[in-house]
């Protein structure tokens, strides 16, 4: 038998005495695909980055074609053939792509002609559609995605590690990227990749390793897995089917209409789209990326200003409103509860409580702070959304990804809304915490709030929406109700 | 902020920092502990200690004000000068006071609805201030206290109890600092706008208005030392805006924890910041340290400073943020 490509043996690594992963022994065989699956802060990303000499392991050790090796830093990793495409990109946007591809390697006299020429000839040979001289800046996900993975076989990578590759591409892209994954595997790179999306991981892996809790559960081939053995073994319970399916096969029937959209247009991301919103329901949107679900969303929030002319109607309990900021959506009852929570969803200096407190401060909130009523705010909405922390104390940004939307849901839900609308609402969540926010969605419907749910995830839209609109190039362009909705005839609306 | 986990903020560690100079210097320097120059050394950085509680409220919305010397002097010695040609009190001050808002929404609007970063803002508008100030406002560099108002002067040098009154001045407005800060609504929106602003616009926190309202304040700030300047020194000299103290205010409130990006900090890291600039000043003058040795020891605690926080707190990807310095 031959030795494999990179082989860890008992690793484990510690941060402030907390261990991430612990003795660890994974091996990446030459040329195979393998894919990494767990719940969030299951270890995932501390492994990879072991891996390629960004962190360095407690203990342990890590051998390369069976010669141990102590990495120092991701170009040591590089000079071994071992590298890392990052979920943000690192590449430089106001630089072409062949200057990216050589970026730090150029002579101290670099011909750009002669760079660019080279460029089109290496990504000609790896069959890649990039024009060399085009800046990255202009580039979608997946291009810049494929000039980091040309980027990496320039340097003569024999294992490039992904961490959640797809999360930022259509599935158009998708598609392209597997090909690329197969070609890279025909060559004879290896590819690790981190996935949250379980079928990626079935489609494209030879060989699937699960994580829970820092340690490996299962390593296994991937033929001899499925959905639901995957999820079993990351949450050491049976949770996919009372996850995605109805259990009731009953829609709220709609009450009062709470939105009306008629006509709205905004640059060039929503053209002239128009639905309603009722209370009592769960209206869920399903759109590909660029099907400007999110930018309607906004608009409707305040967060974004519609077109002066030509830019519809916005009513809101029959009432025509224009909202220049979000606070006036706020007030009137509208609240957005981001796809982005760390961009523009918490506050990451602050704890549980004074984030809760941020959110009642601004809906009529008192004048003066008292630390007592923020305390009760907060330890009433942790019991209520089951917020998890060890320290009641930590920062929001210590928290899990879970945990973290919940925080931004009670924050939002803390204003007393009428609509609210969720983008995405759980992207970046664990498993356990998804049934949990899915439980809060349909109470807050239950309980007669008007619901918006944008998912980009079919299972997630058909579990809760007691109607589905299915968005395409900016405009809402049919609806389905559920029971007679399939992921097929949705997906077939929503792709253009 | 309710943060058990870090111990050591850098405020901790500056006042640490503040204790041993302090002791050095005791040791080092004769004189150093007689209660006269103790109370000397407190009533020389009190001005420097408001103006740096100004500067906070900015810092800590995520912005700055590079105008608030400039402000300051210009104001406050237009209303000396209007004094001085026979104005009332009422009539000088209320001139002074509408000059102060004025600046503050001028900048105000310039950051908030133009979009100018701040730190060019009111980098250009301190020296429109004093330009402004110079041709149209003031005769001269130098206005004087009338004489019928050098019992102000007498206030303001005495000190009950030994405590100068700049330095309950000081006090007084860290401490009404602190209550807007931690205590008032407006005040949690200045750290939530310095934390994440478009978490804070999201939430519903009228960014804008707030930015206006946060230079407003910092420059009614401004007035309070001007005002307490002329009292103390029975002059205004509007060539201070030419010098670098504008950089010590941010020296102070950096020092102290008040990070330049924004959301951190509050008015106790201004007085450990003050303290710790106070005594060493104050030992090194004592010591016969020439200005441009200061200038660089006092370069060199602050990179001290922010080394040893980012030591202590160190911030990956994860928690760094955009602009962090």
């Amino acid at each position: 038998m031959t030795e494999p490509l990179v082989r860890l043996t008992q690793v484990t690594k510690e941060y402030f005495g907390v261990p991430a992963i612990r003795a660890v022994d994974f091996t990446v065989l030459a040329g195979e695909v393998h894919a990494l699956v767990g719940e969030n802060g299951a270890g995932k990303s501390t492994l990879t980055k072991v891996m390629v000499g960004i962190t360095a392991p407690t203990s342990g050790t890590i051998a390369v074609d069976g010669t141990p090796v102590t990495l120092r830093s991701p170009a040591e990793a590089l000079n071994l053939g071992l590298a890392m495409v990052f979920q943000e990109t690192s590449l430089v946007p106001s630089m072409t792509v062949a200057q990216n591809l050589y970026l730090g390697q150029e002579h101290f006299f670099t011909r750009l002609r002669g760079m660019y020429i080279a460029a089109q000839q290496f990504l000609q040979s790896l069959n890649f559609n990039v024009d060399p001289m085009t800046p990255v800046a202009g580039l979608g996900a997946a291009q810049k995605q494929m000039v980091e993975i040309a980027r990496a076989v320039l340097r003569k990578a024999r294992l490039i590690i992904f961490d959640e590759p797809t999360a930022a591409l259509t599935p158009e892209e998708k598609h392209h990227f597997f090909a690329l994954i197969e070609r890279l595997k025909t060559s004879g790179v290896a590819v690790v990749f981190i996935s949250h999306a379980i079928e990626e991981a079935l489609q494209i892996a030879d060989r699937i390793t699960v994580l829970r809790d820092g340690e490996i559960v299962t390593t296994d081939a991937a033929s001899s897995f499925d959905r639901a053995s995957i999820i079993r073994a990351m949450v050491g319970r049976t949770l996919s089917d009372e996850l995605y399916t109805r259990k009731d096969g009953q829609t709220r029937p709609p009450q009062d209409l709470v939105l009306s959209v008629q006509n709205l247009s905004m640059g060039s991301m929503v053209r002239n789209t128009s639905f309603s919103v009722y209370a009592g329901q769960v209206t869920g949107i399903f759109g590909l990326i660029g099907s400007g679900r999110t930018e309607t969303a906004k608009v409707v929030a305040g967060v974004l200003k519609r077109n002066l002319f030509h830019g519809g109607k916005v009513s809101l309990f029959s009432r025509a409103v224009r909202y220049r900021m979000p606070r006036q959506a706020m007030l009137d009852g509208v609240v957005y509860v981001t796809e982005d929570r760390k961009i523009e969803g918490f506050f990451e200096g602050m704890s549980i409580a004074e984030n809760i407190f941020a959110g009642h401060l601004t809906a009529r909130g008192p004048r003066i702070v008292s630390p007592a009523q923020m305390r009760d705010l907060a330890s009433t909405w942790r019991d209520k959304l089951n917020i998890r922390a060890i320290d009641p104390g930590a920062r929001v940004v210590e928290l899990s990804g879970g945990n973290q939307q919940k925080v931004v849901v009670a924050k939002s839900l803390v204003q007393r809304p009428k609509l609210v609308i969720f983008d995405e609402p759980t992207r970046g969540v664990d498993v356990g915490a998804i049934a949990e926010i899915h439980a809060i969605i349909k109470g807050l419907a239950d309980d007669g709030l008007a619901v918006m749910v944008i998912s980009s995830y079919l299972p997630e839209v058909l579990n809760l929406s007691d109607r589905i609109l299915v968005a395409r190039q900016g405009r809402i362009v049919e609806e389905f109700a559920p029971q007679d909705a399939t992921e097929e005839t949705i997906m077939y609306a929503a792709v253009h | 902020m309710t943060r058990s986990r870090s111990k050591l903020t850098q405020a901790r560690i500056v006042l640490g920092i503040a204790v041993l100079a302090f002791a050095t210097f005791s040791v080092l320097v004769p004189d150093f502990l007689s209660a006269g120059n103790v109370s000397r050394l407190l009533q020389n950085v009190s001005i420097l200690g408001i103006l740096a509680m100004g500067m906070a409220l900015s810092i800590i919305g995520r912005g700055i004000d590079l105008s608030m010397v400039a402000s300051m002097a210009v104001s406050v010695a237009w209303m000396l000068a209007e004094m001085n040609t026979g104005a009332s009190f009422a009539h000088a001050f209320g001139f002074a006071l509408l000059f102060s808002i004025a600046v503050g929404v001028i900048n105000g609007v310039l950051i908030a609805y133009v979009e100018i970063p701040p730190i060019f803002a009111t980098l250009a508008m301190g020296t429109a201030i004093y330009g402004f100030g110079r041709v149209f406002l003031l005769a001269s560099d130098v206005n004087y206290l009338p004489d019928d108002w050098q019992w102000l002067n007498t206030i303001a040098t005495a000190a009950p109890l030994g405590i100068p009154v700049s330095v309950l001045c000081f006090a007084a407005v860290c401490g009404l600092g602190h209550l807007f800060l931690r205590g008032a609504r407006e005040g949690r929106y200045i750290y939530m706008m310095g934390d994440n602003p478009q978490a804070a616009r999201i939430t519903g926190v009228p960014i804008r208005p707030m930015i206006v309202g946060q230079y407003v304040l910092t420059s009614l700030v401004a007035l309070v030392a001007g005002l307490l300047m002329a009292a103390l020194v029975a002059t205004m000299n509007t060539r201070i805006v030419g010098s670098t103290y504008v950089y010590d205010i941010i020296l102070v409130a950096v020092l102290g924890g008040i990070s330049l990006s924004g959301g951190r900090g509050g008015a106790g890291s201004v007085i450990v910041g003050t303290l710790l600039i106070g005594i060493l000043l104050n030992g090194m003058t004592m010591m016969n340290l020439g200005y441009t040795t200061q200038n660089v020891i006092k370069a060199l605690i602050l990179l001290a400073a922010l080394t040893i926080d980012s030591l202590v707190n160190p911030r990956d990807e994860q928690t760094s943020q955009q602009g962090d310095i």
